[in-house]
């Protein structure tokens, strides 16, 4: 069992807030991802959850203990750093085991039977009489993952790991990180700023905003249910297109108004300033005019792999649509767009928040 | 063509490269390497400052060396002070280097009061040490004869008069290693130590196994330069004690300036100069293959 609670955790640097009142609950063997845009306050929750920085309001638990204001090494966490954190003048191997030989009892046969069963999830058998500059940024990151596994803590934290390695190699080391998640049981904490990694690494995400808290579910949950302007915006690439619009009651139910289209609302909505969200994938292209439907002028066609994107500008608003290639329109053309919203995704103008529709 | 073209620009930097060299070059040669060759030259002779007459002497100057008492008991003190002092002044250095790197606020200000001692010339702070260690009015024995201590005329006392010039010495080499050592330490990653503090490696084991390791390049260039220091230090004993009482503070550089411009026997002095450079040279090829092995260079 390892569950990691925070309760209003906060942090002010020198009274400046940095993060504010984070409520989370990271149940055990669970995958928890916290992705937000850079200087959000991900690497301060993480460090506070670590030890490494005063919390300096709020509650940490972990597996039931308060560890508020514990020292880190009272915690039973192990860290990867997004530099690795190795120590240089080590070999890989003496990498791992320094800390379990200073700091533990563990006989030296009990540490090698150990570094050897991390070395060989981690397919770095071979390479564990080598010092960090004698390898790749790849396996360092797996020593690092290594060092934290030999601890065998209850909570695993990780700061950006895959950060500085290339396209290729990091979408390996993801599915290499979801295959230790699930084969060892791992309860993470993972902090990244990608949220293609989010999405595909996390079982649920934490999505963080100006130190707030915006949105914690299922990656799944967050693309269709956005809590606010901010995760639906954050979520998916290309983002979704947000469009002013206003809701007008219309005798038996309400209707959608925007200055290029009108739609029939299927229920009510009480505020009257609403933005339309709609996914580039969630929008059809027609390049002749059909009597009814919304009509834009093509700003810009961009082309990636086996799918495009068009730019429309839609009266004041610009939305982005994904279509095949075979299908992108001119840039300068005129085009119908229809919308196909299972349900239409609308937030307050205002507080920029979900409405129930 | 090409090539020939790339070989004569390279021809042009090189010469370039030597033409700015050539100044310093020339001062080298005319105020170092010169004068070691001369000294080697006049240690074979006898040599009176001020007297044209040079009288071939073979090696009767190195034989006179090995038998006189007083060359003995100046590297014996020399020795003395440098295996003292070097390794207390750079401890000192390192432990007050520590508690510097801290983020604690005031920081600068320890740091500048560290410091301090070295941007003192030696022959004042020679001098306000020679006031502290009055034995009447001194201040240090003012405080030691508060918890009953009797006075001790410290630079005045063979057993004293060292010791004293040597924690002097500590007190001017500290700021000064500790400089070094502050700079050496703000280029170890902090995540370093955080990743240490997550597994709960003592702060004692931090120093001697991530710390000193990081840090051996910076190290062991401080060895090396305390220890030439050592080996020179002159204007201490020349403002303090002038060697004295009874030669307990002669040292080799003091005794080579007593033989050479007040008995103006340049020939042997030129002999213990040469002794001297070469036992200091072969100390430092000793301790480059000790300790130079050991060095880490980070990245490297
Ligand atoms: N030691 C510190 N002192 C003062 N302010 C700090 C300190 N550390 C971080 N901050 C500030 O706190 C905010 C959050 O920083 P944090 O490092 O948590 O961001 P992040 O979400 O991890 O960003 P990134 O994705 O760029 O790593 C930033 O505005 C940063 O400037
Ligand atoms: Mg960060």
């Amino acid at each position: 069992m390892a569950e990691v609670i925070l309760q209003g955790v906060s942090k002010a640097y020198n009274g400046r807030p940095t993060v504010h009142a984070v409520d989370l609950t990271v149940a055990d063997k669970e995958f928890m991802v916290l992705v937000g845009p850079s200087g959000c306050g991900k690497s301060t929750t993480l460090r506070m959850i670590a030890g490494l920085e005063e919390i300096t309001a709020g509650r940490l638990l972990i597996d039931g203990a308060d560890v508020t204001h514990a020292a880190p090494q009272k915690r039973d966490i192990a860290m990867v750093f997004q530099s690795y954190a190795l120590y240089p003048h080590m070999t890989a191997y003496r990498n791992m085991a320094f800390g379990l030989l200073k700091t533990t009892s563990l006989g030296k046969t009990e540490v090698d039977r150990r570094i050897r069963a991390a070395a060989e999830i981690l397919h770095i058998t071979h390479l564990l009489e080598r010092k960090p500059n004698e390898l790749s940024g790849g396996e360092r990151q797996r020593v690092a993952i290594g060092r934290a596994l030999v601890r065998q803590p209850k909570v695993f934290l990780f700061d950006e790991p895959l950060s500085n390695l290339d396209a290729k190699l990091r979408t390996r080391m993801r599915g290499e990180l979801k295959r230790l998640h699930k084969e060892l049981g791992l309860t993470v904490i993972y902090v990244t700023h990608d949220q293609i990694e989010a999405m595909t690494l996390g079982t649920r995400v934490a999505i963080l905003s100006q130190g707030s808290l915006q949105q914690v579910g299922a990656p799944m949950e967050l693309y269709m249910r956005p809590a606010n302007t901010f995760v639906a915006t954050f979520i998916g690439t290309p983002e979704m297109s947000l469009l002013r619009c206003a809701v007008k009651a219309d005798g038996t139910g309400s209707r959608l108004d925007h200055e290029s289209f009108s739609m029939v609302l299927d229920a009510d909505a009480a505020n009257p300033d609403v933005f339309l969200g709609v996914r580039p994938e969630e929008i059809h292209v027609h390049p002749h005019s059909v009597p009814g439907m919304a009509r834009g002028i093509v700003e810009r066609t961009e082309l990636i792999g086996s799918e495009a994107l068009a730019e429309i500008m839609l009266g004041q608003d610009r939305i982005t649509a994904r279509m095949p290639v075979a299908d992108v329109p001119e840039s300068g053309a005129q085009v119908s767009l229809s919308f196909d919203l299972t349900r239409a995704r609308l937030f307050d103008a205002n507080t920029g928040r979900a409405l129930a529709a | 063509m090409v090539i020939s073209t790339a070989l004569s620009a390279r021809i042009r930097e090189a010469g370039l490269a030597y033409l700015l060299l050539l100044p310093s070059l020339a001062f080298l040669a005319a105020f170092t390497y010169w004068p070691i060759l001369r000294s080697i030259w006049f240690s074979f002779h006898d040599v009176v400052l001020g007297d044209s007459k040079i009288i071939w002497l073979g090696l009767e100057n190195y034989q006179r060396l090995l038998e006189d008492r007083l060359f003995w008991k100046a590297f014996g003190n020399t020795a003395f002070y440098t295996v003292i002092t070097i390794p207390l002044a750079i401890t000192c250095a390192l432990l007050l280097a520590v508690a510097l790197d801290s983020k604690l606020r005031g920081m600068a200000i320890y740091r500048s009061a560290f410091f301090y001692p070295v941007m003192i010339p030696s022959v004042a702070a020679g001098m306000v040490w020679v006031f502290l260690y009055s034995a009447s009015y001194g201040p240090i024995n003012k405080g030691l004869s508060l918890i009953g201590i009797p006075d001790t005329a410290w630079l005045y006392d063979s057993k004293w008069a060292l010791p004293a010039i040597m924690v002097m010495s500590v007190w001017k080499y500290s700021g000064y290693f500790m400089l070094i050592l502050l700079a050496a330490l703000k280029l170890v990653p902090s995540d370093l130590y955080e990743a240490a503090r997550l597994d709960g490696i003592s702060a004692w084991n931090r120093l001697i196994h991530i710390t000193l390791p990081l840090i051996s390049p910076t190290l062991y260039f401080v060895i090396i330069i305390g220890l030439l220091h050592s080996y020179q230090i002159f204007d201490y004993v020349y403002v303090m004690t002038h060697g004295g009482p009874a030669d307990a503070t002669n040292v080799l550089t003091f005794y080579i300036y007593q033989n050479g411009f007040q008995y103006q026997d340049v020939g042997y002095a030129s002999t213990l100069a040469n002794v001297l450079l070469l036992f200091v040279g072969g100390l430092i090829a000793v301790i480059a293959t000790v300790f130079g092995r050991r060095v880490h260079y980070l990245g490297r």
